[in-house]
């Protein structure tokens, strides 16, 4: 944090000289930080070395074998969710990049937002009336 | 102690590096249970606010063995779930260490029976024992600092750099039986003697002396007119061959032909008025081993109903032939015949005709013969060492092979246990999910099977009532009350009032402790971490007077026959006071933490709801079924001892989903403190032992004075009472449901035949039944909701 001075409102200088960003000091530090990692790395597996076995590199289910396969197929409402949970995730970001320059913006740009949120009003709409936020599917006996 | 061992107790030099690698590893353990039993439970309570485990640098229980680096197996170490334990451990990162908690898992402990490992450190290293029965949750803080000690001497980098001694990680070799560990139960030299409990060995009962005792008869009942005309009603209906027994101790007692069984089981279940609607159990008894074969079978099949209206029991008995035809299953009439049947078959090896799945239930995989058949081997240290060679052929089952049908495309199949949190012991739930939600279940049981029931054939009548207290470890002496009063009423034992009040009082702590514990792990269940360390500061409450009033905190074997083994300690009534004045305060904070909080309704309003009809037909009893909306507790209905005299309600549910399941046993919990404190206002003064010293255990004060009670005492104690011949079934309202000791003695000093009807079988059972079509989630709340616990589902 750079001190303020009460008076004027404007930041003022100590006695540490103000950063300038330079190539030479960052090529550093990211070899500085890049050997610090690699030596943990290699530390650990050195003190410690690894031993696998079959049984180790097996899934762990509970204490028993895993079996009849892990490649089944999602249901719909897995798929569902995920896609619905994109579009207004998109919507969000579009409304936060908006929410914070409010005050410079023009009422055309309030009009947009608003068409904006009532095409996805529409569509989250329709995803309800279709059942898309209907969890789980009917059982099959 | 293995050459690593001997390295360990002269550290050599340490380095700097060496010291701060122990040190980190020493003081960031990462604990991983292996929970099975009690043992368990404390292991649990030492990581509450209490004990406070986090000191050991883990606040919680690593969920698997990628994230763990210390295994504490808790508990006893069953042959069906041995394979499970060796793959956690192997499974673990390294460097990894072993804490064997508690007797059963050190050395098999109590349980010297064809089930039980005798001690984990057969199949997988173990670095420290932690002795006791089980463990206090100190003991296991100071089996981890001991732990910590050992981790502080490592020195793991000195193999790493060519220098002698120090080692890397925890022990690497297992124990072997006859090399480096003895499972000789006589100890050493004494190889020429009999091994132990022989004289309780069938088929010569060598050195038994119960045919030198005399007994009276046991006691017996006056049959009401009405169970009379019921006899005879069925007389004249399926003609002859339909007997009824006499004398008997307990409840009317029909003996009825193979090939009319099913139809009078058929008639009983579905008369108009007053029907026999609950199967309370289907159990056999292996008559292959009596004093007197004279007129008896092979086999009966022993039928126990319950007929709600009339608040009475009827016992069929079905004799069969060894290799003759099988009698026809009963699971068209009640779809809970099904682990009943399934049992007997496993157990005796007795065929049901026209049942779908007969599949073995409780004996692990490709077990020899028959558990509970005379000749079969009864003492684990009797048999072959269980070694690793072992473990392969003991793996557990396919889940496909469980589920019996083939899989959709669009399914997945899930284990779901046998070791994880949600099940509440060593269970496995089959799953196959639509997304997440279940279309078809099943459930493996078998993973706790103690062959407890085996056990109680070569242990005498006294020595038996340890064993009860660890059937449900939760519930302590309401255990022993089962099976001391079936006991009872068999030989015809009076109880003093003041003896018959600790009882009482005792069990509604236990009620309570058990209760507490629900709440706990049911929220817990739901994802809500804080109320299991409230509600176990209560629990300690309670088990400190227990200990305080017993001796023991979870397993206190209180009670013996005709009585309890001692007179209240000074100060009880202090203790039971200050408990009585703060809890009702705590009770109303919980249920405040959860009262319209929306997500625990969400998880649990709706929920798996059971109704009334359903839940009579399943054999679902105990706080379960009043969930239901059935207005039926043992307590009330059949009552015992000094219960007609108390003031208390039942509470009742209404939807029976989990969440009335909830309410009523909150409610029950104030119930239970009402009648604690009726009892310790009122406690009648008295003797707390009957003065019957033909079974009792007479007064050790007076032993030591008077030459009878010496050898009262010293025979009873010994080779233990000679009971009466015949049978006797008792239930009591056990915490969980209705708890029943079904004893059949042959004349000797030990039961010639235990079953226990244990309330978790039929209680879990249902969910087979109900849970389809809910999801995984509704599972788990579901499980956490029905309170059921392993050894007294698997006994």
């Amino acid at each position: 944090m750079t001190p303020i001075d009460a008076a004027s409102g404007a930041a003022t200088t100590t006695a540490m000289s103000p950063w300038e960003p330079g190539g030479m000091a960052l090529t550093v530090f990211a070899l500085l930080v890049g050997a610090v990692v690699v030596v943990l790395l290699l530390l650990t597996r050195y003190v410690n070395p690894a031993r696998t076995s079959p049984e180790k590199d097996r899934p762990y289910e509970c204490g028993v074998i895993p079996t009849a396969g892990h490649g089944f197929r999602y249901p719909a409402p897995f798929a569902l969710v995920a896609m619905a949970f994109l579009v207004f995730d998109v919507e969000t970001a579009f409304l936060y990049a908006w929410a914070v320059s409010f005050e410079k913006l023009t009422p055309a740009s309030f009009a947009g937002i608003c068409v904006f949120i009532g095409v996805l009003l529409g569509s989250l709409w329709y995803l309800w009336q279709k059942g898309g936020l209907q969890w789980g599917a009917p059982v099959k006996r | 102690m293995g050459r690593a061992g001997e390295e360990m107790m002269r550290p050599p030099q340490p380095n700097a590096v060496d010291l701060a690698v122990d040190w980190c590893r020493a003081n960031s353990l990462w604990p991983f249970f292996f929970g099975l039993s009690c043992c368990f439970v404390e292991e649990a309570t030492a990581f509450t606010s209490r004990y406070d485990i986090a000191r050991f640098g883990s606040e919680v229980f690593r969920g698997s063995p990628r994230q763990s680096d210390v295994l504490i197996v808790s508990g006893t170490i069953f042959k069906k779930v041995a394979p499970a334990v060796l793959r956690l451990y192997e499974q673990m990162a390294g460097p990894k260490w072993v804490i064997s908690m508690g007797s059963c898992s050190n050395t098999g402990g109590m349980y010297d029976v064809y089930s039980v490992v005798q001690g984990v450190d057969q199949i997988l290293p173990v670095d420290i024992y932690v002795p006791g029965c089980p463990p206090r949750p100190e003991a296991l803080l100071h089996g981890l600092m001991a732990l910590q000690e050992r981790v502080k001497r490592e020195r793991p980098l000195r193999p790493l750099l060519g220098l002698p001694g120090g080692v890397q990680g925890g022990r690497t070799e297992h124990l072997v039986d006859g090399v480096s560990k003895s499972m000789d139960t006589r100890g050493p030299g004494f190889a020429g003697s009999l091994a132990r409990g022989t004289a309780a060995a069938p088929p010569h009962f060598e050195g038994n002396r119960s045919r030198l005792m005399w007994t009276p008869p046991a006691a017996r009942i006056e049959v009401t007119q009405r169970d009379r005309t019921l006899a005879e009603t069925l007389a004249e209906r399926f003609g002859p061959g339909i007997e009824q027994q006499e004398p008997v101790s307990d409840m009317l007692t029909l003996s009825v032909p193979r090939e009319k069984a099913h139809d009078v089981l058929a008639f009983l279940k579905t008369r108009p008025r007053s029907p026999y609607r609950r199967l309370e159990d289907v159990t056999a008894v292996d008559e292959s081993a009596r004093q007197s074969r004279e007129g008896r079978p092979d086999f009966h099949l022993v039928y126990t109903l319950l007929n709600f209206r009339e608040a009475a029991r009827l016992r069929l008995k079905v004799p069969l032939a060894k290799d003759g035809p099988a009698p026809d299953s009963v699971t068209d009439l009640w779809e809970s015949a099904d682990w009943y049947e399934r049992e007997v078959h496993d157990m005796f090896g007795v065929g049901f005709a026209g049942h779908k799945r007969l599949r073995p239930l409780i004996a692990p995989p490709n077990w020899p013969g028959h558990p509970l058949l005379k000749g079969h081997p009864r003492r684990a240290t009797l048999m072959k060492p269980f070694t690793r060679e072992d473990l392969p052929a003991l793996e557990p089952v396919d889940a496909l092979e469980l589920l019996g049908r083939p899989l959709d495309d669009e399914e997945m199949l899930l284990n779901f246990g046998p070791h994880h949190y949600g099940t509440h012991g060593v269970m496995r739930y089959v799953l196959a999910l639509h997304g997440e939600t279940i279309n078809a279940m099943d459930i493996e049981i078998g993973y706790h099977h103690r062959g407890v029931e085996k056990i109680a054939e070569h242990q005498h009548w006294h020595q038996f009532i340890p064993y009860t207290d660890r059937v449900d470890y939760l519930s302590g002496v309401a255990n022993n009350l089962s099976y001391v009063m079936a006991v009872e009423q068999l030989a015809g034992i009076r109880v003093t009032d003041r003896a018959w009040a600790i009882r009482v009082m005792l069990c509604e702590f236990f009620r309570l402790s058990n209760h507490l514990l629900f709440y706990g792990t049911l929220v817990q269940d739901l994802g809500q971490m804080s109320a299991i360390f409230y509600s176990f500061r209560e629990r300690e409450m309670v088990l400190d007077i227990i200990e305080t009033i017993t001796g023991g905190r979870l397993h206190p074997s209180w009670l013996r026959l005709g009585g309890v083994a001692q007179d209240l300690p000074a100060g009880w009534k202090d203790m039971v006071d200050r408990f009585i004045k703060v809890f009702p305060a705590r009770i109303k904070t919980y249920e405040a933490l959860f009262k319209d909080n929306p997500i625990f309704e969400a998880r649990t309003k709706g929920v798996t709801a059971v109704t009334r009809e359903q839940a009579m037909d399943w054999g679902i009893s105990g706080p379960n079924l009043r969930a239901c909306g059935v207005d039926w507790d043992l307590r009330k209905k059949m009552p015992y001892g000094p219960y007609p005299s108390l003031n208390f309600d039942v509470p009742t549910g209404t939807t029976g989903d989990c969440h009335d399941r909830y309410l009523v046993r909150m409610e029950e919990m104030r119930q239970s403190l009402r009648i604690i404190e009726q009892i310790a206002a009122d406690m009648p003064p008295g003797p707390v032992a009957s003065p019957d010293s033909r079974y009792c255990l007479p007064d050790k004060a007076r032993s030591l004075k008077d030459i009878e009670s010496v050898i009262h005492h010293f025979v009873n104690v010994s080779r233990g009472p000679t009971m009466p011949r015949g049978e006797c079934y008792h239930a009591t309202e056990a915490p969980r449901g209705e708890q029943g000791y079904y004893v059949v003695s042959d004349g000797l000093t030990t039961p010639y035949r235990l079953h226990i009807r244990s309330p978790g079988y039929a209680n879990v059972q249902a969910a087979r039944f109900f849970t389809p079509g809910h999801t995984i989630p509704d599972l788990v709340a579901t499980l956490a909701s029905l309170d059921y616990i392993l050894p007294d589902i698997d006994r």
